[in-house]
């Protein structure tokens, strides 16, 4: 019996020895034949390349070519179309479609000149029309855009001349060509709304060929494009759902490049020779939530005990193992001009929150339940960690971890204190969005008439360095009087095969597609 | 043929079952196709609104005869998460899966049964143990490690086959050929580790058997032997243990088409699922009931053909 147990050890040493023997052995092989792939590229488009790239299949095969869907194709849509206004490395509006524009005393209307010669992907020139027609969809409540809600402050558009859009806006808003590098509100042409989600007929530099969101979606450069033919003769867009896949395909070859790459597929090509691993900051933060009308955070005190008991850089380098940017309480972007810093930082401070807490009548220690979910990626980990901090300070924090599908819609709704995060928005949005006193989206039901008037006082201001005084004043007051701890913006990753050439290290949004190219 | 009629009205019984304890348990799970709709921008207003486009306001129970009845006249009824019927999208998912599922049943049962005899044949010798910590080996390592492992091998070291499947669902036949080998490969590996044990099982016993020394004195000739007398008769515990071993398969279709990005029912299930799309799972669910329940059926009718004691005179 123990002979014949050894011999099947034995075989099982064999059978592995030899399969560790099999995978190192072909490397060399690899070359020639992907060399051989892209030759055939070469030779059917000419001396420009086809760049591969895979869309998540967010929307389950309902993907939209209608930028103000809510089910909207976001990868394919950047690639189709323009907007009026983009953001420049520092995050200030720069022209896209609108060439310059001014806007009167108080803001309430704004004047766009238009680019001159632009035309759309039907050959159909690009005017002023388009321009109130694209308003007009995406506001339409059939339409069920997600932006309507920032841009309900839009009451109206004329036209003068085909060159030039007015927008009136009620309330006035100074940074209102910010909301319009929004990518919902790219440019589709008139009377559209029927056909535009199957078309897909912009100003952008690539035109569609075959649209096939379950499949590969085929776009052929627009060599019409105002900025100059594109460096690519086209982009093919594969759906690859599961994250796993996009890396084994990445791999393979069968794509070369992986936006929004997770931090285990960056790991895995940090080192390697064929690829890049691109890191940049983003808007996108994680943090904790107070609900400001329930005890025990009703005390400001206990809030701002929350927020000294936190040591954000251990979080970041534990959670993102580096990779991202402390922040102390601000939910605006690290590289927006309205970013707030406080001085010194924010430093851990046990003591500092101890004594808060005493004051508060908690000198004996603190209970909380703490709720959170894999519903975003990293907010188990921040709870855990949050969980181990607090202690030092006498706060026991009991974690529920509750399931993702209903996090938002019924936890976040119900509980005093849970983990949170939002994707990066301007300034204007996201401080109106998740922190006004009337924003449904308001989580920890903060309430301060000053804050809300902070900014609408910065929507008035024309002037950027006051409006920018006004703007960090509002993210002072969320860091000392708020119901948030927000410990930290979260970089991303591109992974770019190395026969990619400038393709830049920025968020998917807003990445200048005419100018990627491809060698081989 | 009684037998038979009652077998029938029984799978009936089974498949109504199925689309109850499935609609209950998606019911049962937290959130709903309105909240995965909207996520972290779900406003009780909003969800209201999206609940009443769908028709998600209505009591489950009507949702659900609604759906029960429609299914009954051949209509699977409209997705939530695509808003068209499901009859247009749902079949062509389903040859995908059957073109995986089936090559590997073509390739997977006669390897098995082939490997399972020369094992049980050559029982205790290097053959037989080659092939046994084989298919240990197989039947212990999970689907997802065996797919990676013949992807790294394959697609990204040798670049013989695509790591994914990057066509249209819809896409003919001789497009998906070269997409599916690794994916069968994966399932025929886990197939063959399985029925090779038992088939092995089933020789040894058979081979030690009375009748077959009988035979053996006879001098008949050990071809004869094994395929006129030993192999009828180990086949019969394999064909009922390969029955589950699809119906295994079928829960392991939703992991390996994940994996290999396979445009089946398996990955059409884990978005609608993901979605909350509820009739689209109820589908699903029922095609699946179905295949299971019909390679129960056709195990049960081989096994008779088979072995002629289980035959019941009419």
């Amino acid at each position: 019996m123990s002979r014949k147990f050894l011999l099947g050890l034995l075989a099982v040493l064999v059978m592995t020895l030899l399969s560790a023997c099999v995978l190192p052995a072909p490397t060399s092989t690899s070359e020639p034949s992907s060399s051989a792939a892209s030759s055939e590229d070469e030779q059917a488009t000419g001396n420009r390349s086809v760049l591969r790239v895979p869309h998540f299949l967010a929307r389950g095969g309902a993907e939209s070519l209608d930028p103000a869907s809510p089910t909207e194709f976001s990868y394919a849509n950047y690639l189709l179309y323009d907007r009026l206004v983009a953001l420049d490395d520092s995050g200030v509006p720069v022209p896209e479609l609108a060439t310059a524009w001014t806007a009167n005393e108080d803001a309430t209307e704004w004047t766009f000149t238009l680019r001159e010669g632009v035309t759309f992907h039907d050959g159909s020139a690009f005017d002023s029309a388009d321009v109130a027609y694209t308003f007009a969809h995406l506001l339409d409540p059939a339409t069920e855009s997600r932006a309507a809600r920032t841009l309900s402050l839009l009451v109206g558009t004329e036209t003068p001349d085909p060159q030039t859009i007015i927008f009136q806006l009620e309330p006035g808003h100074a940074d209102f060509p910010l909301l319009l590098s929004s990518r919902a509100t790219a440019i589709v042409p008139a009377d559209s709304a029927d056909t535009i989600a199957t078309t897909g007929i912009g100003t952008g530099p690539f035109k569609l060929e075959t649209f096939d969101p379950e499949g590969t979606t085929i776009f052929s450069a627009n060599d019409a494009y105002w900025q100059g033919a594109p460096a690519l003769a086209g982009v093919e867009m594969p759906a690859i759902a599961d994250s796993e896949a996009r890396t084994l395909a990445l791999q393979a070859g069968q794509i070369d490049v992986l936006l929004q790459a997770g931090p285990t597929a960056a790991d895995l090509f940090m080192n390697s020779d064929d690829y890049t691993v691109l890191s940049f900051p983003t808007g996108t933060w994680i943090g904790l939530s107070m609900r400001i009308d329930m005890p025990p955070f009703d005390d400001a005190r206990v809030r701002q005990a929350i927020r000294l008991v936190t040591d954000r850089q251990a979080m970041v380098d534990l959670i993102l193992n580096g990779g991202g940017r402390v922040s102390c309480d601000t939910p605006v972007d690290p590289s927006d001009p309205y970013r707030w810093d406080p001085e010194g930082g924010c430093l851990q401070d046990i003591e500092g929150a101890k004594a808060l807490l005493a004051d508060a009548g908690y000198a004996d220690g603190l209970d909380l339940t703490l709720y959170t979910s894999d519903v975003l990626p990293n907010l188990i980990p921040l709870a855990e960690i949050f969980q181990q901090q607090a202690a030092a300070a006498g706060i026991n924090v009991a974690l529920e971890i509750t399931p993702a599908d209903s996090f938002f819609a019924e936890t976040a709704v119900n509980e005093a204190f849970i983990t949170t995060g939002w994707l990066g928005r301007p300034t204007d949005e996201i401080l109106n969005l998740v922190f006004r006193s009337t924003s449904p989206l308001n989580e920890a039901k903060f309430q301060s008439a000053e804050f809300d008037q902070l900014l609408d006082d910065a929507r008035q201001t024309l002037d950027l360095a006051e409006r920018t005084k006004l703007y960090q004043a509002a993210q002072q007051m969320l860091a000392t009087e708020g119901g948030h701890m927000i410990a930290m913006h979260i970089n991303e990753a591109t992974i770019v095969s190395n026969a990619v050439s400038n393709f830049p290290a920025r968020s998917v949004e807003h990445i200048e597609w005419y100018n990627i190219s491809k060698s081989e | 043929m009684g037998n038979l009629l009652h077998r029938f009205i029984l799978s009936l019984i089974v498949l109504g079952l199925v689309a109850v304890v499935v609609f209950v348990l998606v019911e049962a799970l937290p959130g709903d196709a309105a909240t995965a709709f909207l996520g972290q921008q779900a406003t009780p207003e909003g969800l209201a609104q999206v609940r009443l486009r769908l028709g998600l306001d209505r009591p489950a129970h009507e949702r659900f005869f609604e759906w029960a009845g429609g299914i009954l006249r051949g209509d699977l009824g409209v997705s939530l998460m695509r808003d068209e019927p499901i009859n247009d999208f749902l079949w062509t998912r389903l040859r995908n899966s059957l073109l995986l599922g089936l090559s590997a049943a073509l390739v997977g049962f006669p390897l098995a049964i082939g490997l399972g005899v020369i094992a049980g044949l050559t029982r205790d010798r290097w053959p037989d143990l080659t092939l046994s910590t084989g298919s240990l080996i197989g039947m212990s390592m999970p689907d997802f490690v065996i797919a990676t492992l013949l992807i790294y091998v394959f697609s990204v070291q040798l670049r013989w086959f695509p790591a994914v499947t990057l066509v249209n669902p819809d896409a003919p036949v001789l497009e998906l050929l070269p997409n599916i080998v690794l994916p069968i490969a994966t399932l025929t590996i886990l197939l063959t580790a399985y029925i090779l044990r038992i088939m092995r099982t089933g020789i040894i016993e058979v081979m030690r058997s009375d009748y077959i020394r009988v035979a053996r004195m006879k001098g008949l000739h050990h071809v004869v032997i094994l395929f006129r007398h030993a192999l009828p008769n180990a086949l019969l515990p394999t064909i009922t243990v390969s029955a589950l071993t699809v119906a295994w398969l079928i829960g392991n279709l939703v992991v390996i088409e994940a994996v290999f990005n396979y445009p089946g029912i398996g990955t059409l299930m884990l978005s609608a699922i993901q979605n909350r799309d509820l009739p689209l799972v109820q589908s699903i669910a029922i095609i699946m009931a179905v295949i299971y329940l019909t390679v129960n059926l056709t195990a049960d009718l081989l096994t008779l053909a088979l072995n002629p004691r289980l035959r019941v005179r009419g």
